[in-house]
C-alpha cells in the first residue's frame, strides 16, 4: 500500500508539469494580451491610455521576452510559493486569491452535504420502491431541479427571496457585515444569503446523485446474497443498509477526487449570477481578461487538487471495498 | 510664532482676505471629536487661506449639512478610479457650461497660448496635513516625468509641442510657470480631463520610494516589504493617483480611499483638508463617506432596483428604466434621465484602411459612405428601442455644444432609399439576378460588420442588415471580443466595426478635436493613417484621402492654436469635412441615461449630461456639494 502512494505521488510530478505547461500555452493561444484587452476596454468606455504607457507595462511585465522563457519563471515562481502577479488587481496572485477562498470552501462544503442530504434518502427510496409512485414522482423533481438552467432559477430565487423577504440581492452577506468581525448578526445573514446558492446548486447535483445511487442499488438488491438474507429473517433496514447500500457506494467514493476541486472552485456560472464573493468569478473574469498568471495559478491550483483527491479516492476504494486490488505498475 | 503664523508669512499673503465667507461655520460633526481632541487643527487652519467658494445660486444648489453615507455599486477593482473621476477635483475644471475654471488653482495665467503660470492657494494641504506647494509640481516634473528610469517612454505626449518638452520654473513657493516655444493649447483640457494628466504628485510623501532621495538601505527594505521588484515599480504602484489603490497616497480630492485592494467594498472618507467651501463657509464635501460596493455588472440593475444604491447610473441601461421606476417608490428612490453625452449611441464604422483592394476603393468614394447614411431610417430606431425620445442624427457634436450646428446634424442623415440606391447605381455596383448588387470584380456585395458591444448594439445591427439589404447589399454581423476586434481592424481584416459615437458631443472648442482625425492606431476608420501618425511614419500607412489629409492638417493647426477664436474655426471645418465626408455612420443621439438618486439626497441635479468627457459623469455636478436631507 505503502509503495502504491509513493508511486503515485512520484507519477503526479510529471503529470502536473504537463498540465502546467498545457495550461500556460492554452492561455497563451488567443491572439493578443492582458495589456490588448485592457486598452481595448478604456476605449469603449471613451477613456484614452497613453501607448507609452502600455509599453513600459508590457517591458516590467516581461511581456517582450519569448514565451518559453515567460513560461519557465512562472513555474518556477510557483515551485517558490510565488505565484506572479495579477495584472487586472495589480497585486500578487496569492493576496488576490487568498480572502475569497475560504467562503468559496465555505459555500461549496455546504452545498456538497446538502446535496447528499437529499440525494441519499431520495436515493435509497428509489431504489426500495421500484416504480413506485413515490419513485417516479422524486425522481421528476430531481429532473427537474438538472434540467432546469442554473443561473435562471438563481435570477428567479433572487427576485422571489427579495421581493417575499426584503433580502438584498446577491452576495454572501449584507453589505454592512464586509470586513466586520463575526458576530451572530453576520452569521445569520451570512446563512440567509446561502439558502438561495446553496439550493441552485444542489439541485442540480442531486439528479445524478439520485440516478446513479438508484442504479447501484438495485443492481445489488437483487443478488443472491440480499435474497438470502431476506430471505433468513434479516431485518429489513439492515438487510438494506449492511451490504448492499456499501456496495453501492463505489460511485460515491470515485466521486471524491472532483469533489476536492470543487470545493475550491464553485459552481462558477451561479456565483457570477449571485455576485458571491467565491473564487469562481475570479478566474472567469481572469480567462476573459487574459490575466494569464492568475488564471493560470488558479487552473493549477485545480489541477493539483484533482491529482490528489482521485488518489484519495483509489485509496478510500480499495478500504471499501476488498474486491478492488492495489496493482500499481504490476501487471501481467 | 504658531504654524499658521510661518505659514502666512513664508507664503507672503498677509494682504490677501482671510476667507471669502465671514461668519465662522460648523465642523463637520464627524470630524468634531478628533478635532477637540488636538489630532488635527480645526477647521479654519484646514481650509487654505483663499478657499474655492462653490457658487450655489449660479449652479442652482440648496447648502446642506455635513454627514451621511453614499453608497454606490461598481463592478470590478478597477472602478475604483471612478472615485477619481467623481470626485473631480482638478488644477482646473469645467463647470456645467463647460468653461475651464480654476479649481486646485487659485488662478492661472496664460500668455501667447504657450506661457501658462500657476498660482496655488496659500495654505492649502494634501490630505495628510502637509502642505501643498511649489515643490509638488517640481517633483513630478523633474523627477517622475523627466527621470529615465520612472518614464522610460519619455515625457507623456501632452507635455510635448513638435516633440518639445515645456521649461519649467519654480517662481516662488506657490507659483509655477510652464512655457513651450509655441502655443499648447491640449494643456489645460487635459488637467481637466477626466483622467487628469497629474502635474503635481505629493513629493514629501513619494520621496521615500525615489532612488534619488531616500538612503538606499531604506528603499531596499521598502521594496522587499512590498514585494516589488525594484523601486521603479514601487514608486509606479504607490503614486497611482488616477485608481486610488494606495490608501496612504495624499489626495487633493474631495473623498480618500481608505481599503486596500482587493475587497468587496471600498470606503472612502472626507478628506479633512478639501479646498472647497460653501457659500456659508462650511468646508466640503456635505458627506462623510463614500461606499463603493462591488457587485457583478449583471447584477446591478437589480441591486439599484431593490433599493442597494444612493446614486447610480454606471451599469444601468435605458432599458431598466421601467424596472427601476417600478421600485422606485418601495425603496424611496427616484429615477431620473440624463441626456447620454456620445455623438452617436451606435455608429458604423467603415475601415478605410481594410485589405480587401475593391472594398477599399468601395469605401474611399464618397457616395457609397453617403449611400449608407441614406438608407438608415433613423426615425424607426429611435422608435424602435428608445421610445421615440432620441433624436435621429448623424455622427456629431450635440445641440448643448457651443459647436453645435443643425446642418452636422442632418448631414445626410435623412432617410432616402432612392437616393441611396441612385447614388450605388452611379458607382456602378450592378444588381444581379436575385436583386443583390455586384462588386466590380464579379463578387457579391457582401459587408460584414463586427460588433462587440451589448444588446443595445445588435438590436440596432438587426434593422441596419434590413436597411442595407433593401440597398442590395447582403450584410451579416458578426459579435466578438472587444480585443479581438481592434486588433482586427489595426491588421485591415475588419471591413465595418460598430462603436458608438464621439465620445466628446458636448465639444467645446479647447478641447483638442483628435477624434475627427487619424491621430491614432485605435481609431476604427483609420486605424493605419492614425498609426502612422502617431508613430511618426513608423508603421502604418500614409494617408490616401485628400479629405483625410486635410483632417489630419487642421488637428496639426489646432495643436499650435492660440486663442479659443481660432480653435473654434478649426473646430468647425472639421466638423463640416467629417459630417459632409460621412466617415462614421450616425444613428441616434442624446439617447436617455437613467439616474437613480436617494430621495433624501439633494444637489443632484434633475438634468444632466452623462458622459466620460468632458463631465467626467457626475464630477462636474460636483457630487461634494450633494448631501442627505433626513427630514
Amino acid at each position: 500500500m505503502l509503495r502504491y502512494i509513493a508511486y503515485r505521488l512520484l507519477a503526479a510530478i510529471p503529470t502536473l508539469l504537463l498540465i502546467s505547461a498545457l495550461v500556460f500555452f492554452i492561455i497563451e493561444l488567443p491572439p493578443g494580451d492582458y495589456f490588448e484587452t485592457y486598452v481595448a476596454e478604456l476605449q469603449a468606455q471613451g477613456e484614452t491610455v497613453d501607448p507609452q504607457k502600455i509599453e513600459y507595462l508590457k517591458q516590467e511585465y516581461g511581456f517582450d521576452k519569448p514565451l518559453i522563457e515567460r513560461y519557465f519563471t512562472w513555474v518556477g515562481g510557483m515551485l517558490q510559493g510565488d505565484f506572479g502577479y495579477s495584472f487586472e488587481y495589480e497585486l500578487p496572485v496569492s493576496e488576490v486569491v487568498g480572502n475569497r477562498l475560504w467562503l468559496t470552501v465555505l459555500v461549496s462544503t455546504v452545498t456538497i452535504i446538502f446535496t447528499w442530504l437529499i440525494a441519499f434518502p431520495i436515493g435509497i427510496y428509489s431504489a426500495t420502491h421500484q416504480y413506485s409512485w413515490g419513485d417516479y414522482g422524486l425522481t421528476f423533481l430531481g429532473l427537474l431541479g438538472l434540467a432546469t438552467p442554473n443561473f435562471l432559477l438563481a435570477l428567479i430565487l433572487l427576485y422571489l427571496f427579495n421581493v417575499w423577504f426584503g433580502m438584498s440581492i446577491g452576495h454572501l452577506m449584507d453589505a454592512e457585515f464586509i470586513d466586520q468581525p463575526m458576530s451572530w448578526a453576520k452569521f445569520v445573514s451570512m446563512v440567509e444569503h446561502m439558502i438561495i446558492p446553496v439550493i441552485v446548486i444542489s439541485t442540480a447535483g442531486t439528479a445524478g446523485m439520485i440516478r446513479r445511487l438508484r442504479a447501484n442499488l438495485l443492481d445489488e438488491l437483487q443478488k443472491q446474497y440480499v435474497v438470502t438474507a431476506r430471505a433468513k429473517g434479516v431485518p429489513p433496514m439492515k438487510a438494506l443498509i449492511k451490504y448492499p447500500l456499501r456496495m453501492s457506494l463505489n460511485f460515491f467514493i470515485a466521486d471524491i477526487g472532483s469533489i476536492l476541486p470543487a470545493v475550491i472552485s464553485g459552481a462558477e456560472v451561479v456565483a457570477i449570477v449571485l455576485s458571491l464573493e467565491t473564487t469562481g468569478p475570479l478566474l472567469i473574469r481572469a480567462l476573459q481578461s487574459q490575466d494569464m498568471y492568475l488564471a493560470g495559478s488558479f487552473l493549477m491550483f485545480l489541477a493539483t487538487l484533482t491529482v490528489i483527491g482521485v488518489l484519495i479516492s483509489d485509496i478510500a476504494l480499495a478500504l471499501l471495498d476488498p474486491r478492488i486490488r492495489l496493482q500499481g505498475g504490476r501487471r501481467r | 510664532m504658531s504654524r499658521r503664523a510661518l505659514l502666512l508669512g513664508t507664503a507672503g499673503v498677509l494682504a490677501m482676505p482671510r476667507l471669502a465667507v465671514a461668519a465662522p461655520a460648523d465642523e463637520p460633526p464627524s470630524l468634531k471629536s478628533a478635532v477637540e481632541a488636538g489630532d488635527m487643527p480645526p477647521m479654519r487652519d484646514r481650509l487654505p487661506l483663499v478657499p474655492r467658494v462653490v457658487d450655489f445660486e449660479q449652479r442652482g444648489k440648496a447648502e446642506g449639512r455635513h454627514g451621511g453615507r453614499l453608497s454606490m455599486l461598481m463592478s470590478d477593482a478597477k472602478d475604483i478610479r471612478m472615485m477619481t473621476i467623481y470626485g473631480y477635483s482638478r488644477m482646473v475644471g469645467f463647470d456645467e457650461k463647460l468653461d475651464l475654471v480654476a479649481d486646485i488653482l487659485l488662478d492661472y495665467q496664460v500668455e501667447e497660448g504657450r506661457i501658462f503660470t500657476f498660482r496655488l492657494r496659500p495654505g492649502h494641504r494634501w490630505s495628510d496635513g502637509h502642505p501643498f506647494t511649489a515643490e509638488d509640481f517640481r517633483y513630478t516634473w523633474e523627477d517622475v516625468e523627466n527621470d529615465e528610469a520612472l518614464s522610460r517612454g519619455g515625457v507623456s505626449a501632452v507635455m510635448l509641442v513638435d516633440g518639445e518638452p515645456p521649461v519649467f520654473e519654480v517662481v516662488d513657493d506657490l507659483t509655477v510657470r510652464y512655457t513651450w516655444p509655441r502655443p499648447n493649447p491640449q494643456f489645460l483640457p487635459s488637467l481637466a480631463g477626466a483622467s487628469p494628466n497629474y502635474i503635481a504628485q505629493p513629493a514629501h510623501y513619494l520621496k521615500q520610494f525615489h532612488a534619488k532621495y531616500a538612503a538606499a538601505e531604506d528603499l531596499e527594505r521598502l521594496v522587499a516589504e512590498n514585494n516589488s521588484r525594484d523601486w521603479v515599480a514601487l514608486h509606479t504602484v504607490k503614486a497611482r493617483a488616477y485608481r486610488p489603490e494606495n490608501p496612504d497616497l495624499p489626495t487633493l480630492e474631495p473623498w480618500m480611499n481608505t481599503t486596500p485592494p482587493p475587497a468587496e467594498r471600498y470606503i472612502f472618507k472626507r478628506n479633512p483638508y478639501f479646498h472647497r467651501v460653501d457659500p456659508s463657509g462650511r468646508q466640503l464635501p456635505y458627506v462623510d463617506e463614500v461606499y463603493f460596493g462591488i457587485s457583478s455588472a449583471d447584477i446591478i440593475p437589480a441591486k439599484t432596483g431593490s433599493g442597494d444604491s444612493d446614486l447610480q447610473a454606471r451599469y444601468l441601461r435605458f432599458d431598466n428604466y421601467t424596472f427601476l421606476k417600478q421600485g422606485a417608490a418601495a425603496h424611496d428612490f427616484d429615477v431620473r434621465l440624463w441626456k447620454d453625452g456620445t455623438g452617436s449611441q451606435v455608429a458604423y464604422v467603415p475601415n478605410l484602411n481594410v485589405n480587401d483592394p475593391v472594398w477599399r476603393a468601395l469605401f474611399h468614394d464618397v457616395r457609397f459612405r453617403r449611400a449608407l447614411s441614406l438608407a438608415v431610417h433613423r426615425e424607426e430606431i429611435n422608435q424602435q428601442f428608445y421610445f421615440g425620445l432620441a433624436n435621429p442624427a448623424a455622427n456629431c457634436v450635440l445641440p448643448g455644444s457651443p459647436l453645435y450646428k443643425p446642418e452636422y446634424e442632418q448631414a445626410w442623415a435623412a432617410y432616402d432609399p432612392d437616393r441611396a440606391n441612385a447614388l450605388l447605381d452611379e458607382i456602378g455596383l450592378e444588381r444581379g439576378r436575385y436583386g443583390w448588387r455586384h462588386l466590380p470584380d464579379g463578387r457579391r456585395a457582401e459587408l460584414i460588420i463586427e460588433l462587440a458591444g451589448g444588446n443595445e448594439e445588435s438590436d440596432v445591427t438587426q434593422l441596419v442588415v434590413e436597411y442595407w439589404g433593401k440597398l442590395g447589399l447582403r450584410v451579416f454581423p458578426r459579435s466578438m471580443q472587444l480585443d479581438n476586434m481592434r486588433r482586427r481592424f489595426l491588421s485591415g481584416d475588419t471591413m465595418m466595426s460598430v462603436w458608438s459615437g464621439l465620445n466628446i458631443g458636448y465639444a467645446t472648442p479647447d478641447m483638442p478635436p483628435e477624434e475627427l482625425a487619424p491621430v491614432s492606431s485605435v481609431q476604427g476608420s483609420w486605424p493605419k493613417w492614425g498609426q502612422f501618425l502617431e508613430t511618426g511614419g513608423m508603421a502604418g500607412e500614409k494617408i490616401e484621402l485628400p479629405e483625410v489629409q486635410r483632417l489630419a492638417d487642421l488637428f496639426q493647426q489646432w495643436r499650435v492654436s492660440s486663442d479659443t477664436a481660432e480653435r473654434r474655426a478649426i473646430w468647425h471645418q472639421m466638423l463640416s469635412i467629417f459630417t459632409d465626408q460621412v466617415f462614421t455612420i450616425g444613428t441616434i443621439n442624446g439617447a436617455l441615461q437613467p439616474v437613480v438618486v436617494r430621495n433624501s439626497l439633494r444637489n443632484v441635479p434633475d438634468k444632466g449630461i452623462y458622459a466620460f468627457s468632458p463631465v467626467a459623469y457626475f464630477g462636474v455636478y460636483m457630487p461634494d456639494t450633494f448631501w442627505f436631507d433626513r427630514e
